[in-house]
């Protein structure tokens, strides 16, 4: 699968501190793809230096297999929609008006604009002045403007940002859409996990400014299996037990972890306790839940 | 063209418009208070005396207006942050670029209807000197070219602080400080930007200690000063242009 974006040693320095910091991004295409990190990681500085809105230290970012410079940057992101950080728009002029002002730069014809305002269900609402628009519509609004002229490539800060949860739901939905309906590559960044597992086929974790993590989601889920965690009266002997067996275990807070069995070989290991007078006092499956790993790949776990 | 149009568009329901002809209006009111029962001497300056006294009065009121329009042209992207939706459309030198003309078509709108007032009030008031077309149309144009380069001062604060108290204090202030040197020697007005509707007026006054009597004359052009005022707005706009262009959103 060719890449939609690649960075290559991709950094950025705010006087002596690094925003980002060496980034290997790849974004296939015809997916979404989450870039998933806690707040002030680097996402946004990432995703404007990918359009071209901040200067880049040093690292090159190709987008479309081409590399990005001053010259060709602004023919590369004719193809590419974003949306950073919060929704841009003119107050004082309707959310028609708003989208005639980015279709003219684009060069774009007057139907382009109904298209996009059904596609963000505006339509009833687009001689209304953006200014008295709700939260919710200010952010179709704005995704409205990312959609015109069906861009390749979509970059989306934080698109839910403030968002109730129909509304979540609502722009969810339309993010999800996108590759299938459309064709279109979407990269949407988060700080919440539950936000991307919902909509992301690939992922990548920023946690100060480097990225922890790059694949696709279901590797990611792979890493939270379920493990037996056994406490007994003697673990040293129950581990020597299950080690007979071929079980690898680990001691971890007075517990043995061992890998999920079925429960036939488990009660057979319990009936081998038993034998050697090992008393076995707590039983429990314990799963690694996706918020652990992130907390763990991120290093917040040790902060919080 | 296209990127000038669309700042138009932009304006469209702003009614910048409102500002600039209430200040115009408030310098109308003047003009006609300053012009009301004059006499005979009066009138055979009248054009003259209009020349001189509206490049006095300009020095105060231009970069106001200068200054609230470039603050209203370019709040609005401040307050939409729209910069960032824009700069991935469009290169920020043509932004820069647009926003410019599009003040400096409403500042030269000012200057015209302001010499169009002064051919009304003459024949209102029936000024008796010859009519100095070429006096008038230099006015125009030296009124015109000291805002734009006032504007250019002012489009580079509004556009680089989200926070438009800033340009508005140095517009206010620098149409006070204008005020003040010209009571300056001609020296230190040419370093005060905002003096130079003063230093490039073609209209001197004569006093006369001894008669007591002041006389007005027109002068040759003071080419040295237009000089060194294109210096100035050349070297404004383009460290302008190159620190917008190269700000990060």
């Amino acid at each position: 699968m060719a890449n939609m974006i690649t960075t290559s040693g991709l950094c950025k320095r705010y006087g002596a501190a690094m925003g980002v910091k060496d980034l290997d991004l790849a974004v296939p295409e015809g997916v979404i793809y989450g870039f998933l990190g806690p707040n002030g990681a680097g996402k946004s500085t990432t995703m404007k230096m990918i359009l071209g809105l901040a200067k880049p230290t040093c690292g090159t970012i190709t987008v479309f297999d081409k590399q990005v410079n001053r010259k060709n940057r602004l023919a590369i992101l004719k193809e590419t929609g974003s949306l950073i950080e919060s929704p841009s728009f003119y107050t004082h002029l309707t959310g028609k008006e708003n989208l005639k002002i980015i279709s003219t730069l684009k060069e774009l014809p007057d139907n382009e604009i109904d298209r996009v305002l059904k596609l963000v269900r505006l339509e009833d609402q687009k001689n209304k002045k953006a200014g008295q628009y709700s939260l919710g519509m200010k952010q179709r609004l704005g995704l409205a403007g990312a959609l015109l002229g069906n861009p390749r490539l979509l970059v989306l800060d934080e698109p839910t940002n403030g968002l109730d949860p129909a509304g979540i739901q609502e722009i969810r939905e339309l993010i999800c859409s996108l590759p299938h309906s459309f064709g279109i590559t979407v990269m949407v960044s988060s700080h919440l996990l539950s936000e991307i597992d919902q909509m992301a086929g690939h992922i990548g974790v920023i946690s100060g400014g480097e990225l922890v993590f790059q694949d696709r989601l279901s590797v990611l889920h792979d890493r939270s299996e379920s493990r037996i965690a056994i406490r007994t009266l003697d673990n040293k002997a129950a581990r020597s037990v299950l080690n007979s067996q071929g079980i690898v275990c680990q001691e971890e807070g007075g517990c043995l972890l061992i890998p999920k069995l079925s429960d036939h070989l488990l009660a057979g290991y319990f009936l081998q306790f038993l034998k050697e007078d090992i008393g076995v006092v707590r039983i429990e499956e314990r799963k690694k839940t996706l918020e652990d790993i992130f907390l763990e790949l991120t290093g917040m776990a040790v902060k919080l | 063209m296209r990127a000038i149009l669309l700042e138009f568009r932009k304006i469209r329901g702003r009614k910048i418009w409102v500002t600039i002809a209430a200040l115009f209006g408030v310098q109308c009111l003047w003009g006609m208070w300053a012009f009301r029962d004059m006499s005979a001497k009066e009138l055979s300056q009248g054009y003259i005396q209009c020349l001189y006294r509206f490049s006095v009065f300009n020095t105060i009121m231009m970069p106001m207006i200068a200054a609230i329009t470039a603050s209203r042209i370019c709040d609005l992207e401040h307050k939409g942050q729209t910069f960032k939706l824009l700069l991935t459309a469009m290169p920020a030198g043509v932004l820069y670029d647009a926003k410019f003309i599009c003040a400096s078509l409403h500042m030269a709108a000012v200057g015209a209807a302001q010499a169009i007032f002064i051919i009304v009030m003459g024949k209102a008031a029936g000024f008796t000197e010859p009519f100095p077309l070429d006096h008038l149309f230099y006015y125009l144009i030296t009124t015109t070219f000291v805002t734009v380069t006032i504007l250019a001062l002012q489009q580079v604060f509004s556009l680089l602080f989200s926070n438009q108290m800033v340009p508005l204090v140095i517009g206010i202030t620098g149409s006070f400080a204008g005020l003040f040197s010209l009571f300056l020697p001609p020296g230190i007005q040419k370093g005060v930007l905002w003096s130079y509707y003063g230093v490039l007026t073609q209209v001197k006054m004569n006093w006369d200690s001894e008669t007591k009597i002041v006389d007005l004359q027109y002068i040759p052009v003071d080419w040295s000063g237009y000089l060194l005022l294109a210096g100035a707005f050349a070297a404004i706009y383009l460290t302008g242009r190159w620190c917008f262009t190269r700000k990060e959103r």
